[in-house]
């Protein structure tokens, strides 16, 4: 009986543990990924932007804008800069710039940019130019 | 190991009963999971991963918590509360912590009493009360553990939809983890509730959880 108790205490415990932590690695990553895009925007290298964009995020653009990926971006004014605070909780990641703030999500070729130029609306989502 | 097996039985089955559930629940809340992940343009996880995500961790945690919030309770409250008639309270002229005689403590214990029940001092004091610190220890860590990882699904739930993450203390106030916490209260407290009155007109014989089949209704503390 102390001894099944011992471990639910441990298997707790290690739950907690493995939820709350761990992260590190992937903060990096994450912030990596949205230098990339950033470091795109900087250089007016929109083909580069558009590979950093989630598929579902670079296929809403051109419908919506019914040009390509590449134009369609240009056209939304992004800004890119240095890469401020960095949040990462699962697979999905915000990053924090001067101006912007980004929505990653974790896909199965790495980190992808699925929301930019995304502006804060008191308790309702972010309005986002590109996703959302 | 027949013997063994006969004499450990109730805690063996309920221990392979436990993990046998929690495969069943990796399984379907992987699969829930990859539903919610179709949605929200997220990737499909594979099993492991999913065992290893927060996602499941608070699915766990919080059915842990309210089980030992539950033994914490009951193991507490029935030194002072009594229901006349049930088999899961003591007699109604036993309220408290009872005497020494009755809990074979000092020069009342026996030979074969527990070391911690002889020899005095702090010792006994908390080996007095360690059940339940234990289980009231075991609920806490449980639901700390809801906490952390509860914020962690929250806060991924909460960029997926474009919205900021919070604070553990945010998260702590927060409805999701209430909801949680209280839905599973409310089904432990009314599980007990409902052993304690049931347990004094009905019978199940044979159980130590109920009186004898023949026992009146209002006879306290008998089981068979």
């Amino acid at each position: 009986m102390r001894n099944a108790a011992a471990a639910a205490c441990g298997l707790v415990l290690l739950c907690g543990v493995a939820a709350g932590c761990g992260t590190g690695q992937r903060e990096a990553a994450a912030e990596a990924a949205a230098e990339d895009f950033l470091g795109a925007l900087d250089r007016g290298d929109a083909a580069a932007a558009c590979a950093s964009l989630s598929p579902e995020t670079a296929e809403e653009l051109t419908a919506s804008e019914g040009e390509a990926c590449e134009e369609a971006l240009g056209a939304q004014g992004l800004t890119g800069g240095p890469v401020g605070e960095v949040a990462v909780w699962g697979d999905r990641a915000q990053v924090r710039t001067d101006a912007d703030v980004l929505f990653l999500a974790e896909l199965d070729d790495g980190w992808k940019v699925v929301a930019a130029g995304c502006a804060p609306q008191g308790e309702k989502p972010y309005r986002c130019e590109v996703g959302g | 190991m027949r013997r063994f097996l006969r004499d450990n039985g109730l805690s063996l089955v309920f221990g392979l009963l436990c993990l046998g559930a929690l495969v069943g629940q990796a399984f379907a809340g992987q699969a829930d999971f990859n539903n919610r992940q179709l949605a929200d343009a997220g990737r499909q996880v594979t099993l492991l991963e999913y065992v290893a995500s927060s996602d499941f961790a608070v699915d766990v945690a919080e059915n842990w918590q309210s089980e030992y919030l539950q033994f914490f309770l009951y193991v507490f409250a029935t030194v002072w509360l009594v229901q006349r008639g049930s088999p899961e309270s003591k007699l109604v002229d036993k309220v408290g912590h009872e005497s020494d005689e009755d809990q074979k403590l000092g020069r009342y214990a026996t030979e074969r009493s527990p070391k911690w029940a002889r020899v005095g001092g702090w010792r006994t004091a908390v080996f007095s009360k360690s059940l339940g610190l234990v289980m009231g220890a075991l609920f806490f860590l449980s639901w700390l553990a809801q906490s952390i990882s509860g914020r962690s699904a929250y806060n991924a739930g909460q960029l997926a939809q474009f919205q900021d993450p919070v604070s553990w203390l945010g998260y702590v106030g927060s409805a999701d983890f209430w909801n949680r916490t209280l839905q599973n209260w409310q089904s432990e407290f009314l599980a007990m509730g409902s052993i304690v009155v049931l347990s004094v007109y009905l019978r199940q014989r044979g159980s130590p959880e109920s009186k004898p089949v023949g026992a009146p209704h209002d006879a306290t503390q008998e089981s068979g």
